[in-house]
């Protein structure tokens, strides 16, 4: 019997129920996503296997939680598997490390992403909005957030490794970040 | 603390770069300023949004094997099978459910034997051992990394071998099961017949809770029926778990008494409804004064079927 074509909140509110079926779509949906950013984060593709691994497990232990008024499916499990992969680059010591600052400059967001599939079709649409709003930003906002995004470092780290004072650091990314709210929501 | 600083330090907790200090210092504020809670978690929300520019890559094909593996080997509940079954008047459905999952520990196992041949035939050896080869930046003979394969090799082919092992144990006992379960399944075929008998399983969506299990055994034509409650938190000394029927005729849940559990969190009971029960009943647990009450008070922690 086939299942009907439900939204990915409503996949993830059935995972939560107990519907092994449902999780399995998710999977299915949210998996080749996550496992881009994981890989982006961690530069290993064995190690962002693990964390993929262990996400899923963790999400569908954690499904019941998801509130679908609070957030989006894939916004809630792209807030879990950051923790996660943030964790495994504490635990190799990655964290800590200093960077070359030649990798901020190299160290950005794709443009929109679109793989032509249906069921992506509404992400594809964020994902102009969020890179339209990404590129309002001014460049050495832009540039810390997208570093701090895909790195999981320390803002002391950052600081150091970027040569930059660690006020200007903590002050661009919150005057960023705000914005970036700002102009998500709709704002000017 | 100002607003200032409340900004800052929820904008670098979603980026995930606060030290142990300030992530304390924030969790604090959090608990304490809803305001700060809202901020926290809505920039949470927009830098998870920044994942929307991430290039999709599709993960191996064997990932949601592993998934399942990982979740089985962790004992996570419900890894495979969908949980909070509603067992209906004969109880086939569980023993359906028992069915299916033989035969897929059954293709399971068949899948790891060949993954085990394909680890063995990988291990086959390679002509010219002495041609170097790069890795990550260095140069090994290709001796070096034939035994470091050989190595890993072995390593996965001992994982995969106690994995069907355990495959094998797992197989075993659903199959011993399935035939406890049949032979249940027989009694209350038998019971049915002379009683109108309902089994439900509840399961809570209080996180305290949500380990917890209750299944109800309730005849409908004696208006009696049995309570099995395991995993049970303990609850405070002035208080006690009470248990209700709903009946759909009825405007209140109908008490059924209190229950308590074990040192384990774990009672099995009889109940009988202070009031009859006409109509197709749901059950209630909530956590009430000592001693009970006439009518629910407190909170309820789990309802169904």
């Amino acid at each position: 019997m086939s299942q009907p074509e439900f939204s990915e909140e409503e996949l993830l509110q059935r995972a939560g129920r107990g519907d092994a079926r449902s999780f399995d779509q998710l999977y299915d949906r949210l998996a080749p996503r996550l496992f881009g950013l994981l890989c982006r984060m961690l530069h290993d593709e064995r190690e962002a296997e693990d964390v993929l691994q262990d996400g899923f497990v963790l999400l569908w232990e954690r499904a019941a939680t998801f509130d679908a008024e609070r957030s989006k499916a894939f916004t809630w499990a792209v807030m879990l598997f950051r923790h996660k992969a943030i964790d495994r680059m504490r635990m190799l010591g990655r964290r800590n490390r200093l960077v070359d600052s030649a990798v901020l400059e190299q160290t950005t967001l794709a443009g929109p992403a679109y793989s032509g599939v249906d069921d992506e079709v509404q992400a594809h649409e964020r994902s102009l909005v969020v890179h339209a709003a990404l590129n309002e930003l001014p460049k050495e906002q832009r540039q810390l957030i997208e570093f701090a995004f895909l790195k999981g470092l320390t803002h002391h780290v950052i600081a150091e490794s970027l040569g930059i004072p660690l006020g200007t650091v903590k002050t661009n990314i919150r005057r960023g970040l705000l914005r970036l709210r700002d102009l998500l929501k709709g704002g000017a | 603390m100002d607003e200032e600083r409340f900004e800052e330090l929820a904008a670098m907790n979603a980026l995930g770069m606060l030290e142990n200090d300030e992530k304390r210092a924030l969790d604090g504020a959090i608990a304490r300023d809803k305001d700060v809670r809202s901020l926290t978690l809505e920039l949470e929300q927009v830098t998870a949004e920044l994942a929307y520019l991430i290039k999709p890559v599709e993960p191996p094909a064997n990932m949601k094997k592993r998934i399942r593996s990982k979740m089985r080997a962790k004992g996570v509940k419900g890894a495979g099978i969908s949980r909070g079954v509603i067992i209906g008047g004969s109880g086939w459905a569980l023993a359906a459910g028992f069915a299916l999952a033989s035969v897929w520990l059954w293709q399971d196992r068949a899948g790891m034997t060949r993954q085990l041949a394909d680890a063995s035939r990988a291990m086959a050896p390679v002509n010219n051992p002495a041609t170097p080869v790069v890795d990550d930046g260095k140069t090994r003979t290709l001796e070096e990394e034939l035994k470091k394969r050989r190595d890993e090799f072995e390593s996965q082919k001992r994982a995969l071998q106690a994995e069907i092992e355990s495959l094998r144990k797992q197989e075993t006992d659903a199959k011993a099961q399935t035939v406890k379960l049949i032979a249940e399944v027989a009694a209350l075929k038998q019971q049915e017949q002379e009683s109108q008998l309902q089994i439900a399983t509840l399961q809570s969506k209080v996180w305290e809770y949500r380990r917890s299990e209750m299944l109800v055994v309730w005849d409908q034509k004696r208006s009696q029926g049995v309570v099995v409650l395991d995993k049970m938190p303990k609850v405070q000394s002035d208080q006690d778990y009470q248990l209700w029927v709903v009946d759909p005729n009825k405007p209140d849940p109908v008490s059924a008494g209190v229950v308590t559990v074990d040192s384990k969190g774990s009672v099995k009971a009889s109940f009988k409804p202070v009031e009859a029960v006409s109509g197709e009943a749901k059950f209630a647990l909530s956590i009430e004064k000592k001693g009970g009450v006439p009518k629910s008070e407190g909170q309820l922690l789990m309802v169904g079927p």
